[in-house]
């Protein structure tokens, strides 16, 4: 069903007609699922629309008009960059809009001042591509290589290269945001100039708004333009080779190199990332499940379960890898002074290196987080932490017993504490839990293993990202706050009155276990009454 | 979890519902790979969705819209043929796919055409036409059936008999004289006897891109039983769009595997190549000029061989037996690339999309008859890229990209020549 006839008509006047449509073949490519990060569960089911009309803008002027349109005929909208980030980056009610905003890829480069100004529609492999033909790098996020680069810094925006370059919202420099009634709001040194260059500007910092811990997901607005802080790399060519799907990036060796370290025992393991983050050397210090290497292994998704069928509870329990990118970023013998640190640490340790191939096929160009559909078909990741590195790498072990539960239909992993990694050279820890089924199952026991998650959570006291907009907020904001939940309901409501800009987020997992049967058995906290647009 | 049956045939789209339901809109299959993009210019290599922004006209629109139809939830209308047969079906999406996910993006698409058709919706008026001209006159665009040879002239030696069997194809027999000419004098050079077929006729790439998968398997059982009265062991195309015919979707489309077709099919590339390494082809009179060369989609990224294939899809959605995916690995990547740098003069420079990366002339399998503009949209971006790496001439090895990127160039008022490798090899060959 389209929006009403006067709304499409202003909208038209904006875009042209090239550009609009509500053509329902046109909007139904446009669905979330039925494949695709968190897809195929009952959160996808029922919170997910198809849209009403799809609009592309082309400007941040087009976007304003737009959003003053939707604010007259009180159209709801939702901000849409590539549409990778799953249901919760779609329509969630009827007759809505979706903006999509491919069309807002304006890039420029300042190589003086190691700066990009990006649109919303840029990715970030052509990012990464131009920061290193200047002798720069920007950290490519987990979300992968095809992610919009201001969605993924305004929601997650970490790799294990953030041992070196740390959390997104310090990269964010100068912004442009649409705020949910059309006014535009800019950031940083933006908002007394044309120069974008520093992320704080005057007044209070309002990157919270579009960002939060870990993103609100488009319920605050439209970001535009964002310009993101480039860091220095080593001036030597990472070189592509091989053919698709077997490609790499040639590393100079001297260079750039991975080495991964094999270690007795988790203690070895987690002590490895802290010495060499006091250290303060190498380019990302990470552990990856195991199951990551099986994927990189196998010829194809068969040949995958029969390599993971050999694994068992003891083989993932003694795999203890530390894998450490090491980058001569000022010269060989900084590499090479950085690698002997790191060989003295790992001797103390009782670790045994293993040296790789001299190549990267995932994490500095190519982040590869659609291989992670592979072995099962669905996916994501339930949740992830930025704690002490401590806390971090004890998270995972929790999620692996709760995951027993509920296994099937979850994927068979043996136990894997799943991925845990050094932030800021040590001063933060990382961890990430991530799941897989086949959604041709029955997947209640995906949607109740999700919800269970932010119980124990708040059981272990984990800070946890996936707060507000990614679980029940009745159930997560009192607990977190203890009320972290109406302040961010103030905050919608003094920006959006009218409930506009991607409805019903940042309730929507709370509407979503309201309205899901199935669901019922698990909800065991207070809400008030649900009366935003559904 | 019940295990169900499924098969590779493009004429159950049943067949293609778990493929086309796990897309997750990675848009693999619209950047070019990611180790190799080449920057914020040139990144994408789906000419349908770079041409119109739409999710829609990509592949993970496409595969969404699919399950749609699939379901019976969405009604065949003048908009969804457009946005399904605005597509070059260059196999960019397929390769792409496999590069991580290893869904069969490709025949989903032909499945839907074939789908089209079979419920009335499909093909659209231009197509409707070239079938008319095929069925009347065995080629695609309507010219007398005996001028088919009209192309050979009496320098050229033609046995009566041979192992090797060019097969011109329409192009070249009527539009592009010059390459079927070259060909045969490249063959004739490297001492390779070579015949004719008795009766050409048209391969019907067209007919079975489109979808009319009925047509298209008529002429292709015609065509291979013609073949194998000839004797002949190997059958040489100089088109590329003629070359993934025989060799893929003729097998494709008769269910059987391109190794049991009976005789063997080359594309000219490989023979030249293997006669130059061999020293039977010598490539020694200069070309000087800055030269680059164009992956032409079915004889790159869409050329593996073809294996019939049934089985169960069970449990995480494995199959078995065991399937062997194509894609794409097993293109003629090398070879033109070793002729080209054979040859002396030439100053030979890549473009930044290469091989399975290479964006499409958009001309092939329906596209240009149908959207015209699309055709035309899609060899102007490809002649951005000519233009940026200083290209005095663009070599392809298909005839449909050549007359493509011609008519752009001049269009554009581009000054670059557009060649044939046929055409360029034969430069080298005459002393």
């Amino acid at each position: 069903m389209a929006i009403v006839k006067e709304a499409y008509k202003a909208l038209e006047a904006v875009v042209g007609p090239e550009y609009l449509s509500d053509d329902p073949a046109v909007c139904e490519g446009y669905r979330s699922g039925p494949g695709g990060y968190e897809a195929g569960c009952g959160y996808e089911r029922v919170m997910t629309k198809i849209p009403g009309t799809v609009i592309l803008p082309r400007t941040t002027e087009d976007v304003q008009k737009i959003v003053k349109v939707c604010n007259r005929y009180k159209v709801p909208y939702v901000p849409y960059s590539t549409g990778f980030y799953g249901p919760r980056s779609h329509c969630h009610v009827e007759n809505e809009l979706l903006v999509d905003l491919k069309r807002l890829n304006d890039f420029e480069i300042d190589e003086k001042h190691f700066y990009a100004v990006v649109g919303t529609g840029v990715i970030y492999s052509p990012l990464q591509e131009e920061a290193m033909k200047r002798g720069a790098y920007v950290v490519i996020g987990g979300g992968g290589a095809q992610a919009s680069v201001v969605a993924n810094l305004i929601g997650d925006g970490w790799s294990p290269l953030s041992h070196r370059i740390g959390l997104p919202h310090r990269r964010i420099l100068g912004t442009e945001v649409v705020l949910p009634d059309g006014e535009l709001l800019r950031l940083g040194s933006l908002a007394v100039g044309d120069d974008p260059f520093w992320g704080d500007g005057i007044g209070p910092d309002l990157r919270g708004l579009l960002r939060g811990y870990t993103g609100l997901r488009g319920c605050l607005g439209i970001v535009t333009k964002m310009a993101v802080k480039l860091l220095p790399f080593q001036p030597e060519r990472l070189v592509p080779t091989g053919i698709s799907p077997n490609t790499t990036l040639a590393l100079p060796e001297k260079r750039v190199k991975w080495i991964n370290y094999q270690m007795p025992n988790k203690e070895a393991q987690v002590k490895a990332m802290f010495e060499i983050g006091k250290a303060e050397v190498g380019g990302a210090v990470t552990k990856v499940p195991l199951f990551w290497r099986t994927i990189a292994k196998a010829e194809c998704k068969e040949e995958f379960w029969e390599l993971w069928g050999k694994e068992n509870e003891n083989t993932i329990k003694n795999f203890h890898i530390v894998r450490v990118l090491f980058i001569g970023f000022t010269s060989e013998e900084q590499m090479q002074y950085d690698e002997k640190v790191v060989d003295d640490i790992m001797k103390e340790l009782g670790a045994i290196a293993r040296p790789t191939k001299p190549s990267d096929e995932s994490w500095i160009k190519n982040a590869d987080s659609a291989g992670m559909w592979l072995m099962c078909g669905s996916y994501m990741s339930v949740d992830y932490v930025i704690e002490t590195l401590s806390q971090a790498t004890v998270h995972g072990e929790s999620y692996a017993e709760l995951k027993k539960k509920y296994t099937p239909p979850l994927m068979p992993d043996y136990g894997d504490p799943g991925w845990f990694q050094s932030f800021e050279l040590g001063h933060q820890g990382y961890s990430e839990f991530l799941i897989y089924w086949d959604q041709d199952e029955d997947t209640t026991g995906v949607d109740h293993f999700y919800v269970d998650t932010a119980k124990m959570n708040i059981k272990n006291r984990y800070y946890t990202s996936l707060l507000g907009p990614h679980q029940p907020l009745y159930l997560t904001g009192p607990k977190y706050g203890p009320n972290y939940h109406e302040w961010l309901l103030k905050v919608k409501e003094e920006f959006d009155p009218l409930w506009v800009c991607h409805p019903p987020v940042p309730l929507a997992h709370d509407v979503f276990v309201e309205k899901a049967e199935w669901m019922k058995p698990i909800k065991d906290w207070e809400s008030r009454k649900i009366t935003k647009p559904q | 979890m019940p295990k169900k049956e499924v098969s590779l045939e493009v004429t159950q789209l049943d067949n293609f519902v778990y493929d086309m339901s796990r897309c997750i809109k990675c848009k693999g299959c619209y950047w070019v790979e990611h180790t190799y993009m080449p920057g914020i210019k040139f990144s994408t290599r789906c000419p349908s969705n770079t041409w119109n922004d739409f999710d829609s006209y990509g592949a993970f629109g496409k595969m969404r819209i699919g399950t749609a139809v699939a379901e019976g939830k969405l009604k065949w209308t003048p908009k969804l043929l457009e946005i399904l047969y605005a597509d070059p079906l260059c196999g960019a999406c397929d390769v792409g796919c496999k590069r991580n996910l290893d869904l069969e993006i490709e025949l989903c698409l032909e499945a839907l055409r074939v789908k089209a058709v079979k419920d009335g919706a499909g093909p659209m008026p231009a197509h409707k036409k070239v079938a008319q001209n095929i069925a009347k006159n065995h080629n695609q665009f309507g010219s007398p059936h005996e001028n088919r040879k009209k192309w050979l002239t009496s320098d050229i030696q033609v046995a009566p008999k041979a192992d090797v069997l060019y097969f011109v194809g329409c192009s070249a027999s009527y539009l592009n004289p010059e390459i079927a000419h070259a060909t045969a004098k490249i063959l004739n050079a490297s001492g390779t006897p070579f015949m004719l077929m008795p009766d050409e006729w048209c391969c019907g790439n067209t007919l079975f891109s489109v979808g009319m998968i009925d047509e298209a398997r008529a002429l292709a059982r015609r065509n291979i039983d013609a073949v194998k009265a000839t004797g002949a062991k190997t059958l040489v195309t100089s088109c590329a769009e003629g070359y993934r015919m025989w060799k893929v979707d003729y097998p494709k489309i008769l269910n059987m595997a391109t190794q049991d077709l009976g005789f063997k099919v080359m594309h000219l590339l490989e023979l030249a190549d293997a006669m130059v390494q061999k020293g039977a082809l010598k490539l020694a009179k200069p070309v000087e000029a800055r030269l680059t060369y164009h992956d032409s989609c079915s004889i790159s990224r869409l050329a593996d061989p073809w294996t019939p294939w049934k089985g169960e899809r069970g449990w995480m959605g494995t199959v078995s037996p065991r399937l062997k995916r194509r894609r794409g690995t097993e293109g003629l990547y090398a070879q033109p690339r070793n002729i080209l740098n054979a040859i002396p003069g030439v100053r030979f420079v890549e473009m930044p999309r290469t091989r399975e990366n290479a964006f499409c002339c958009g001309a092939g399998r329906g596209t240009k008859e149908a959207f015209p503009q699309l055709a035309s949209f899609s060899a102007k971006n490809r002649l951005e890229e000519v233009r940026a790496v200083g290209a005095e001439v663009l070599v392809s090895a298909c005839p449909w990209c050549k007359n493509n990127f011609a008519q752009a160039a001049k269009e554009t008022g581009n000054h670059l020549k557009v060649m044939d490798i046929s055409e360029i090899i034969l430069a080298s060959l005459r002393g």
